[in-house]
């Protein structure tokens, strides 16, 4: 499902920052990678390249089978619109809108059919356990819900792949697996790929293989048992 | 297109109506205070300039002047002529005018001693034709307008008179009173006394230095009959005096001068001129100070929102959503304060005006905001709101999605 070959990030400055060193790897489809490594290893920037937030340097990488660094700006909009999904780090909910409407933004955007996008924000929400809160604004959730809601929204669009930049970081250890439970639950429902930055060792167990990153380069890989 | 424009929409509608009250407030305070000022300031100037237009024609030229062609010292069979004008679809009324320079005494104690002498000219009326024409009538401060049947009468103008509150007394008669009586000597050499019958001020310096006698008497005075130094000419719309003008020539006034008010503005018109200018640069200076406002209070609410809108374009957003949901709330905003704006001109201000004039020295200005001034100002302001909206949300919107996101 997702093919990186020699993936170099340098970041210019006077003293150019190397923080991706030529990375290769796959990830077959469907299945849960972990990325996990030191702060500063390289997990933020990999995935920022791998969700096609930022530029590589060089390298190659072809998620279902389109080499996505050929795609011009809008391409590579829409590729993220169509089949790529995000979880970030922290909670990035629009605040001036509710979760039905944070979710059904972005399927609104990708829909053709007017009527479809707010059924299909409304099971995602249910999906996610909060078929209760969707006219809640996000100062009127929890962090775990918010959370949620953004899992939702990456969801919406029904992506092949699903990337998580340490979805958990900012939550409790309850909310954290809760969270992390329902990531693994979703990827068996609905057999998206999911690769997730994840910083507690004990998060192996929701992850079926894991790359660990130091200093811009891959140290090792670890298959776990789910 | 459509989809993406109902996106913006959708956006700049949740924002405005779940966003900060603060921003939106202050926005909307601004928009009305820029337009109002830049409508405010306009409408004085334009009102001081309506004002000495006013002056001009109700009090001393009404539309169209009549002069005596080359060489000629007066107009001939003026009542025959003035038949004829008056009979052209949309004249008002016409009147004729003797004016004749004379000298002008009073001698306030009748002894000899601290005789004031004045030099100033004398137009001669026929008070119920004139009253067509002219608004002389409408600002007596003392006394009565002339009668048909005056013949010693006189009536002054408040810069002669030198009383009733004059603003040039040291050229004036020094304070002469209605009942008074004054000498005037005419530049034929013809004298005669006569009572003040009436003082009138239009607050105007150029037509309170005016005098006026009954056509009569004027006659009597020159020894001449049915003649006219100058004729003028009401019409119905100002503006149209060019077309007026061709129509008194077709009727026959083919030797005669003729000429539109304008042509009497005279160092009016550098003072209209500047007037004008001025309104131009203080529109301008306002545009640019509304501009810099709305784009600092739009860029730092955009400042604010800089994580969401990376965050948007990074799930899949296109960037013209963004700018555009922007651009909305910026017209919104425009369109709020346009409205609250008109609103308050006309309900708060132009009453205001109305009922209390500002008093100037060419007499009292009140606002002038006509449609054409109020559908400019409004364009304006939403041009102006539209690029201040659309800069920094372009700006912020083609910001690398990870910098906007985590500000770095």
């Amino acid at each position: 499902m997702i093919k990186v070959e020699n993936l170099k990030r340098i970041y210019p400055s006077k003293v150019p920052v190397e923080a991706l060193k030529g990375i290769t790897f796959e990830v077959e489809k469907g299945e849960i990678l972990g990325i996990m490594g030191r702060s500063g290893a390289g997990k933020s920037t990999l995935l920022h390249q791998l969700g096609l937030l930022d530029n590589p340097t060089s390298g190659k990488i072809i998620i279902d089978d389109v080499d996505v660094l050929k795609l011009s700006d809008s391409g590579k909009k829409q590729f993220r619109l169509e089949r790529l999904g995000y979880i970030f780090q922290e909670y990035t909910l629009i605040p001036e809108l509710t979760a039905l409407e944070n979710v059904y933004l972005l399927s609104w955007a990708n829909s053709k059919n007017r009527k479809d996008y707010k059924k299909a924000a409304i099971e995602c929400l249910e999906r996610v356990e909060l078929g209760h809160r969707l006219h809640h604004l996000p100062h009127e959730l929890s962090g775990g819900e918010q959370q949620r809601v953004g899992i939702a929204r990456a969801l919406v669009n029904n992506p092949k792949v699903l990337f998580a930049d340490e979805p958990c970081a900012t939550l409790d250890s309850e909310s954290a697996e809760a969270i992390l439970k329902l990531l693994t639950e979703l990827n068996k429902e609905l057999g998206q790929t999911v690769v997730m930055i994840t910083h507690e060792p004990e998060d192996k167990r929701y992850v079926e293989r894991i790359i660990y990153l130091k200093d811009g380069l891959i140290e090792k890989e670890e298959r776990t048992v789910l | 297109m459509l989809k993406n424009l109902r996106i913006s929409f959708f956006l700049a509608y949740k924002s405005i109506t779940r966003g900060r009250k603060s921003i939106s407030i202050a926005l909307v305070v601004i928009m009305i205070m820029i337009f109002i000022l830049l409508g405010f300031v306009s409408s004085i100037l334009l009102g001081v300039t309506d004002a000495m237009n006013r002056q001009m024609i109700e009090n001393m030229y009404a539309n169209i002047v009549i002069e005596p062609g080359e060489d000629e010292d007066y107009i001939v069979k003026a009542p025959l002529l003035q038949r004829k004008i008056n009979n052209i679809p949309g004249v008002i009324g016409s009147a004729a005018h003797y004016i004749v320079p004379a000298t002008f005494t009073y001698d306030e104690n009748k002894d000899g001693k601290d005789v004031k002498t004045a030099l100033w000219t004398v137009d001669s009326i026929k008070p119920e034709e004139e009253i067509r024409v002219t608004d002389i009538h409408q600002h007596m401060v003392a006394g009565e307008y002339l009668e048909e049947s005056d013949r010693q009468e006189i009536i002054l103008g408040r810069e002669i008179s030198g009383g009733y509150g004059a603003q040039l007394p040291i050229k004036s008669l020094g304070g002469v009173k209605v009942g008074d009586e004054i000498t005037l000597t005419f530049n034929n050499g013809v004298q005669r006394d006569y009572g003040v019958k009436g003082i009138f001020s239009a607050s105007f310096p150029l037509v309170d230095i005016q005098a006026f006698i009954t056509e009569r008497e004027m006659e009597s005075v020159l020894g001449v009959h049915n003649r006219a130094s100058e004729i003028l000419v009401k019409i119905e719309q100002t503006g149209q005096e060019g077309r007026y003008i061709e129509e008194l020539r077709r009727i026959g006034l083919v030797k005669e001068k003729i000429h539109p008010w304008t042509d009497y503005i005279g160092m009016l018109s550098s003072v209209i001129d500047s007037l004008g200018k001025v309104r131009l640069m203080i529109a301008g200076f306002c545009l640019v100070v509304a501009a810099l406002v709305i784009y600092v209070i739009i860029f730092i609410d955009i400042t604010h929102k800089r994580k969401q809108i990376g965050i948007l374009k990074a799930l899949g957003l296109g960037k013209g959503i963004i700018i555009n949901s922007y651009i909305l709330q910026a017209l919104f905003y425009a369109i709020l304060g346009i409205g609250l704006g008109l609103a308050a001109i006309h309900f708060l201000l132009i009453p205001y005006f109305a009922s209390h004039p500002l008093v100037f020295p060419l007499g009292f200005v009140s606002l002038v905001m006509t449609k054409n001034l109020l559908i400019f100002n409004s364009l304006v302001l939403f041009v102006v709101a539209l690029i201040a909206g659309f800069i920094p949300s372009w700006q912020t919107a083609r910001e690398n999605i990870l910098k906007a996101i985590w500000g770095r």
